[in-house]
C-alpha cells in the first residue's frame, strides 16, 4: 500500500480550494463569536446552537418557495431569525450576568446551548435535513484538469466579503467605533454618556447573526442534523483562541490555519488526518500562549 | 389538593376494579395478553430508523389481534426509550421485566446496550428478539439460548458488498468511513472477504474522519486526486447522508464507483431528495418497491395506510419479528419462554422479502440481502435501488464454524 498518493499541482491547489472555502465557513461563525467575546467579554457556547438554528432556519424557508429562489430567502432571512432570538436572549437574560464570573458564564452558555438544543428538536424534530445549492452553484467547474464544486468557490468569495464588511463596520461606523471602545474599557465609554446596555445588545446580536450566516452558509454542503453544534463549537473555540481572543482578524487567521492543514492533511496522510488542525493548534499555543494576534483580553 | 385527587383516583380504581372483576367471573389471569416490552432508542438521530421498527410491529400487531391474537390471547406490547445510552436501556430492561412481567423483550439500536441487555436476559432467562444492533458479537461471540437477532449485522453485510463487489472488475480500493467501531468493522468484514473471494485486489489507501465531521469535502477531492478505481464507504447514518451530499457536489460519483452499504436505503435516499448522486453502489435488506411480490405489495400498503409514508429497512425487521414471535407463540402451544424458544429455532416465515428462516445454531435470522444501483426515476421524488442483485441469506450468513471460533468452542 502506498503511503504517499501521488498527486500534481492541480489537485493540490483543488485541495487548497477546498480548505479555503471551509476556512471562509468557519470564519464566519468564528467573527462572531469573537467580537462577542471582544465587547461582552462572554464566552457563549450557545453559539454553535445559533449556528445550527441558521442551518435549520435554512431548511425551513428554502421548502418556502420552490427552486433556487428558496435558498437566497433562506440566506438572508436565517440570520435575521438567529438575530432575533438573540436580542431575546440578550434582553431577557444575558444583560443580567455581564458582572458575573467567566466560570458562571461558561455554565449559563452551555445550560442555554442545550435548551436550544431541545427547542431545535421539538420544532424541527430528529430527522436529517438536506438542503440543495442554488442551481446557479450546483455542480462544479474545471480548472487546470481538476473540479471545483462552484458552490466552494462562492464561499470563498462569501468569506472574503463578509471580512471587508466586518472591517467597514468596525473601522468606519460609530456603532463598531464604540463597540471597539467597549471592549478596551466599557466604564469609560459609559462615562460618556453612551447607553452601554443597548451597544451590548447591538453588538451580541451582530455576532450571533454571524453564527446564523454561518449555519445559512454550511447547510448546502451538509447534512443539518442534531448534534452539528457541538462539533462546531469546539473547533470554534479553539480557533478564536490561537487567533487571539475578541481578535476578529485572529479568528481570520485561526480559521484559515485550521482549514487549510485539514484539507492539505487529509491529502498527503489521509489516515491520520483527524489529527492535523489539532496538532496546528498545540503548536500556536506552545510558541504564542495568547494567541497569533493581539488580545483585546 | 394532591393528596383529594389520589384519594379520588383510589376510589375510582377500586370501582372499576369490582366492576371488572363482577364482569369477568372466569378470572383475569386466563384473559390476560401475552406482554412484549420494546426498549429503542426514541429521541435524536436514531428515530429514522427505530419509529419505522415499532409501527411496523404496530401493524403486524394488529392484524394478528384482529384475528384473535395467538393462543386465544392478544399481544400487547410497552415501549421504552433508552435514549441510546447503555445504562438506560439495561434499566429500563429491568424494569420491563420486573415491574411490567413482560413476557419477551425486543429492541434496540445500540450495540453496547443490546449487548448488556442480553447478558441480563441470559441471567434472567427472558427471549430477547435484537432489532437493529449490527454487532457480529450479538449472535456471534456473545451469543446464546436467550437471545436472537432479526437484522443484518457487520459480518452479513461485509460479506454481502464482497460477493457484490467481487462481480466488479475493479482492482484498486480506496476505503474511506467514520473513525469508530462500526467503521472499522464494517471496512474490515468487507476487506477481509473481498481479498477472500478475489486475491488480486489492492488496497491503495484509506481515510477516516471522526464520527459526526461536518464537511466531508476535503476528504473526496483528496481521494479523487489518487485515482483509486473503486472506494468502499464505511460510515454510518449521518457521515452517509453527508458522503452522498459531497459526492453529486463534487462530481466525485461520476468519476469514480463507489460503494456504501445502505446508500440504495430509504433511510439515506430520501432525506437527499434528488440531491442524491446516481451510479452509487449499495447494499440493503429491504425496498418497499422490491422484491415485487404480493406479500411485500400487502405489507406496504397495511404501513402506509395507517402512518401514510413508506416502509423502510426497520419497518422489515419490526414486522419481521412480530411475525416470529406469534408463529413461535402458536407452536409452543401456551407462553413458556423455554418452549418459545424452541419453537423459534429453526423456525421459517413466508415474509415480504420470502421465506426467512431463523438459524437454530446461532439464532441469527437468515435474511436475503439486495444489491442494487442508485438512479432517479419520475415516479418518486427521491432516488431509487435500480438494477437489483439478490444475494441468498446463505451466501452472506457467517459459517457455523466461524460462529463456533468467535464463542471459542
Amino acid at each position: 500500500m502506498g503511503f504517499l498518493p501521488t498527486f500534481g499541482p492541480a489537485e493540490l491547489l483543488s485541495q487548497l480550494i477546498v480548505g479555503l472555502s471551509r476556512a471562509m465557513i468557519l470564519f464566519v461563525v468564528c467573527a462572531g463569536l469573537s467580537f462577542v467575546l471582544g465587547v461582552l467579554r462572554v464566552p457563549n457556547i450557545a453559539h454553535g446552537s445559533l449556528y445550527m438554528i441558521g442551518a435549520f432556519a435554512t431548511y425551513s424557508f428554502s421548502k418556502s418557495l420552490t427552486g433556487s429562489a428558496g435558498f437566497w430567502l433562506a440566506l438572508l432571512l436565517a440570520p435575521l431569525v438567529v438575530a432575533l432570538i438573540s436580542l431575546v436572549a440578550e434582553r431577557a437574560l444575558f444583560r443580567h450576568l455581564y458582572q458575573r464570573e467567566h466560570l458562571m458564564l461558561l455554565l449559563f452558555t452551555f445550560a442555554l446551548a442545550l435548551i436550544l438544543g431541545d427547542l431545535v428538536k421539538i420544532f424541527w424534530g430528529a430527522e436529517y435535513r438536506s438542503v440543495a445549492a442554488p442551481d446557479l452553484l450546483k455542480g462544479s467547474i474545471s480548472m487546470l484538469g481538476s473540479s471545483f464544486p462552484r458552490y466552494n468557490l462562492f464561499l470563498i468569495f462569501i468569506g472574503l466579503l463578509v471580512a471587508i464588511a466586518l472591517w467597514l463596520f468596525v473601522n468606519k461606523t460609530k456603532i463598531g467605533k464604540i463597540s471597539r471602545a467597549a471592549a478596551v474599557d466599557r466604564d469609560m465609554v459609559g462615562l460618556l454618556g453612551i447607553n452601554v446596555s443597548w451597544v451590548f445588545a447591538g453588538a451580541f446580536v451582530i455576532g450571533c447573526c454571524l453564527a446564523g450566516l454561518g449555519g445559512a452558509l454550511v447547510a448546502p454542503t451538509v447534512s443539518i442534523t442534531l448534534g452539528m453544534d457541538h462539533t462546531l463549537i469546539i473547533e470554534a473555540f479553539l480557533i478564536v483562541t490561537i487567533g487571539g481572543l475578541g481578535n476578529m482578524w485572529g479568528a481570520l487567521v485561526g480559521s484559515l490555519i485550521f482549514g487549510v492543514t485539514q484539507s492539505l492533511g487529509v491529502l498527503f496522510f489521509p489516515q491520520f488526518a483527524i489529527v492535523f488542525p489539532y496538532a496546528a493548534v498545540v503548536i500556536v499555543l506552545l510558541l504564542r500562549p495568547k494567541g497569533l494576534l493581539k488580545s483585546v483580553w | 389538593m394532591k393528596r383529594i385527587v389520589t384519594m379520588k383516583g383510589l376510589a375510582l380504581f377500586a370501582v372499576l376494579l369490582a366492576a371488572f372483576l363482577f364482569f369477568h367471573p372466569s378470572g383475569v389471569k386466563a384473559q390476560a395478553p401475552i406482554k412484549v416490552g420494546i426498549i429503542d432508542t426514541y429521541t435524536g438521530p436514531p428515530t429514522t430508523y427505530t419509529y419505522d421498527v415499532r409501527d411496523a410491529f404496530k401493524v403486524a400487531m394488529d392484524e394478528i389481534n384482529a384475528k384473535g391474537g395467538v393462543l386465544g390471547r392478544k399481544i400487547e406490547f410497552t415501549t421504552r426509550d433508552d435514549k441510546f445510552k447503555v445504562d438506560i436501556g439495561l434499566s429500563m430492561a429491568k424494569e420491563l421485566v420486573m415491574n411490567e412481567k413482560v413476557d419477551i423483550l425486543m429492541g434496540t439500536i445500540n450495540s453496547a446496550g443490546t449487548l448488556a441487555i442480553s447478558e441480563f436476559c441470559k441471567t434472567e432467562k427472558i427471549p430477547f428478539l435484537v432489532t437493529f444492533s449490527k454487532s457480529d458479537k450479538i449472535t456471534g461471540e456473545k451469543g446464546h439460548r436467550y437471545v436472537f437477532s432479526i437484522t443484518e449485522n457487520t459480518v452479513m453485510i461485509g460479506k454481502a458488498a464482497a460477493v457484490a463487489l467481487s462481480k466488479k472488475p475493479f482492482l484498486k480500493y480506496w476505503i474511506a468511513g467514520d473513525d469508530y467501531e462500526y467503521g472499522h468493522a464494517l471496512a474490515d468484514g468487507v476487506w477481509g472477504n473481498l481479498k477472500k473471494i478475489k486475491p488480486k485486489v489492492e488496497l491503495v489507501g484509506q481515510s477516516w474522519w471522526k464520527v459526526g465531521e461536518p464537511d466531508l469535502t476535503p476528504y473526496l477531492t483528496a481521494i479523487s486526486a489518487a485515482k483509486p478505481d473503486a472506494v468502499i464507504f464505511a460510515t454510518g447514518a449521518a457521515s452517509m447522508v453527508n458522503a452522498m451530499k459531497v459526492a453529486k457536489a463534487t462530481g466525485f460519483a461520476e468519476k469514480i464507483p463507489m460503494f456504501v452499504h445502505t446508500a440504495t436505503e430509504l433511510s439515506t435516499l430520501a432525506p437527499l431528495g434528488p440531491e442524491a448522486p446516481e451510479k452509487v453502489i449499495g447494499t440493503s435488506n429491504y425496498h418497499f418497491y422490491y422484491p415485487d411480490t404480493p406479500h411485500n405489495k400487502s405489507f406496504v400498503k397495511a404501513f402506509r395506510d395507517a402512518y401514510g409514508r413508506y416502509p423502510k429497512v426497520g419497518a422489515l425487521y419490526g414486522y419481521l419479528t412480530a411475525q416470529f414471535i406469534a408463529k413461535a407463540l402458536g407452536k409452543a402451544g401456551k407462553m413458556d419462554r423455554e418452549k418459545f424458544i424452541d419453537a423459534l429455532e429453526g423456525m421459517k416465515i413466508d415474509s415480504p422479502v420470502g421465506e426467512v428462516a431463523m438459524r437454530a445454531y446461532d439464532h441469527q435470522a437468515m435474511l436475503p440481502m439486495f444489491m442494487g444501483v442508485t438512479k432517479k426515476v419520475p415516479t418518486y421524488s427521491f432516488l431509487i435501488a435500480s438494477d437489483i442483485v439478490t444475494i441468498p441469506a446463505k451466501d452472506v450468513m457467517p459459517s457455523i464454524e466461524e460462529i463456533k471460533k468467535a464463542r471459542g468452542q
